[in-house]
């Protein structure tokens, strides 16, 4: 079911801020919702893909 | 005559909620509700926290009206009020003199927003919230915040976040932090945007150093972060995604607890400025000083005002009298730190006569928002039964370059009995503000000038000159 929305646009942004203001409360919260972009920023990288070769042919120019 | 059948008017400041519009009238303040508004209005009316803040006077006096006991031009008036209909009407208290946000000093702005935070935490606890934070929403009875938009409250529906927090940023917060934070009066700011500091400009007043106060880190530099990183987002798709991931009311409660602590530690000092020590350091002798309020005292007393106007307050002196004569006061002055200094002391006495405005005469707050109306002037804004101009006609004539003329004709259109002192050319006062300027400067100022202005438009009942410094006062009505 879509919320029923506020004549206040709460603002995406400030939505997002909310959950991650909440404290101890929001942590679960904030997991759930970047747990994966917070995951990925501490795995180490995958290795990078061999640059396409029409690139490469353009750095030759 | 004054006919009594004209309908009541929308308040040109109401429109933005669809469930929800105030009209104004000779009858009195009313509100007309649409059928949800109706609902949310009886919950809350049913609430602990309508009972506790209604009693501590926290909370506009309001009651539900019957539609058949509305008076014809109020009924006439709310007939199209609401696209989707009129389900109810509340009538309001109405406060002595609206002012607004721009026109408050730093204690004045944090007050109210920790009124509206106390409102936020205890609705929740009554499983309702606010649906917006704004301080055009507060109004004063003297130096008491009193929240007059019952139809902010809402019944709460879980999952949902708090829609107003972002406003509660951009008209209470950021002005606060700025003001605390880097000494910026936020004043200006207001006045300049009706939805104040957005949270991106709000970024830009802040350094890097600044991160490490508390609220800059979060309230400021993330929220415009994540506001300018998520522009392009549907608002509706965030809030789905948040719910979903399982949002519940005890984030907006932290949210809102934090807020309020920090707040509540934010302070300005302004250190002293012109104006602060005025008294102290002005030219009045005991004798002179007594002598003007005594005469100030009689003229209130003999016109027993409704509203009194105190133009240039200063410390609120001859608030204070007319106060005590019986007369609400709106206690005008144009110096930020006079202004916080005066509330402060008003506030701990719990006054509830004395107004304290921040405004500058020579630039009084104009009209403002949706077609200049949204905001009223601060003249157009009820008629003062008599104006106190002490002290203030040298500043206006010398300081702000006003022609006497110009000074009396304006003295003339606030249609009030004004009691006026006028400074010699000799006062001390008087020849400080003229010193830095030419010998040419000012020449229309001097007594006879203005007593011959202030006799066309005025009739002189009283005058008085004060003994030392020849400063002459005038109890004067308005001329037919």
């Amino acid at each position: 079911m879509d919320p029923v929305l506020a004549y206040l646009d709460p603002g995406t942004g400030s939505v997002i801020l909310q959950a991650l203001l909440g404290g101890i409360a929001g942590v679960a919260l904030t997991l759930k919702l970047f747990g994966r972009r917070i995951l990925s920023f501490f795995r180490r990288r995958p290795p990078s893909e061999p640059t396409p070769p029409a690139a490469r042919e353009s750095e030759v120019n | 005559m004054s006919r009594t059948t004209q309908p009541v008017v929308a308040d040109p400041g109401s429109f933005r909620d669809p469930a929800s519009r105030v009209f104004v009238g000779p009858e009195g303040v009313f509100r007309a509700l649409s059928a949800t508004g109706l609902e949310d209005w009886r919950a809350l009316a049913a609430s602990a926290t309508f009972e506790r803040f209604s009693a501590s006077g926290g909370l506009i006096g309001t009651e539900e009206c019957r539609a058949a006991d509305l008076p014809t031009p109020v009924a006439e008036g709310l007939g199209a009020a609401l696209a989707g209909g009129v389900a109810g009407v509340l009538r309001h208290e109405r406060v002595p003199f609206v002012s607004y946000p721009y026109e408050w000093s730093f204690a004045m702005l944090r007050e109210a927003a920790l009124l509206q935070l106390d409102l936020m935490l205890s609705a929740l606890d009554d499983g309702l919230i606010l649906k917006d934070a704004s301080p055009y929403n507060v109004q004063w009875r003297g130096a008491r915040p009193v929240f007059v938009d019952v139809g902010s409250f809402e019944r709460l529906r879980e999952g949902e976040p708090w829609a107003g927090y972002r406003q509660f940023c951009s008209l209470y917060l950021n002005p606060l932090l700025l003001q605390a934070y880097r000494g910026i009066p936020f004043q200006g700011r207001l006045r300049g945007s009706i939805d104040g500091i957005s949270p991106a400009e709000a970024d830009r007043y802040f350094s890097a150093r600044d991160h490490l106060r508390r609220g800059i880190l979060t309230h400021v530099h993330l929220h415009s972060r994540l506001e300018a990183r998520n522009a392009a987002r549907a608002g509706g798709e965030a809030q789905r995604e948040v719910r979903e991931a399982g949002f519940r009311s005890e984030l907006i409660r932290a949210n809102v607890r934090r807020l309020r602590k920090l707040v509540e530690r934010l302070d300005w000092s302004p250190g002293s400025s012109a104006w602060s020590g005025y008294r102290d350091a002005n030219t009045y002798t005991d004798d002179t000083a007594r002598a003007k309020e005594e005469f100030v005292a009689a003229a209130v007393r003999s016109a027993a005002p409704g509203l009194v106007w105190d133009v240039g307050a200063n410390d609120g002196a001859y608030s204070r009298i007319a106060a005590a004569a019986g007369a609400r006061v709106v206690a005008l002055d144009s110096d930020h730190a006079t202004v916080d200094a005066l509330y402060r002391a008003l506030a701990a006495e719990g006054s509830e006569s004395i107004l304290p405005l921040v405004a500058d005469m020579t630039d009084p707050s104009p009209g403002l928002g949706w077609r200049g109306s949204e905001r009223a002037p601060l003249e157009g804004r009820g008629r003062p039964a008599v104006a106190l101009c002490l002290a203030v006609v040298h500043h206006l004539a010398i300081t702000g370059n006003l022609p006497l003329r110009e000074v009396v004709a304006w003295m003339r259109s606030l249609d009030a009995v004004v009691v006026v002192e006028f400074p010699p050319r000799t006062d001390p006062m008087v020849a400080r503000l003229l010193s830095g300027k030419g010998p040419d400067a000012n020449p229309d100022y001097d007594l006879e000038t203005f007593e011959a202005l202030l006799s066309e438009r005025f009739s002189i009942g009283r005058r008085e000159q004060l003994a030392g410094d020849g400063r002459v006062l005038y109890v004067a009505t308005p001329a037919a």
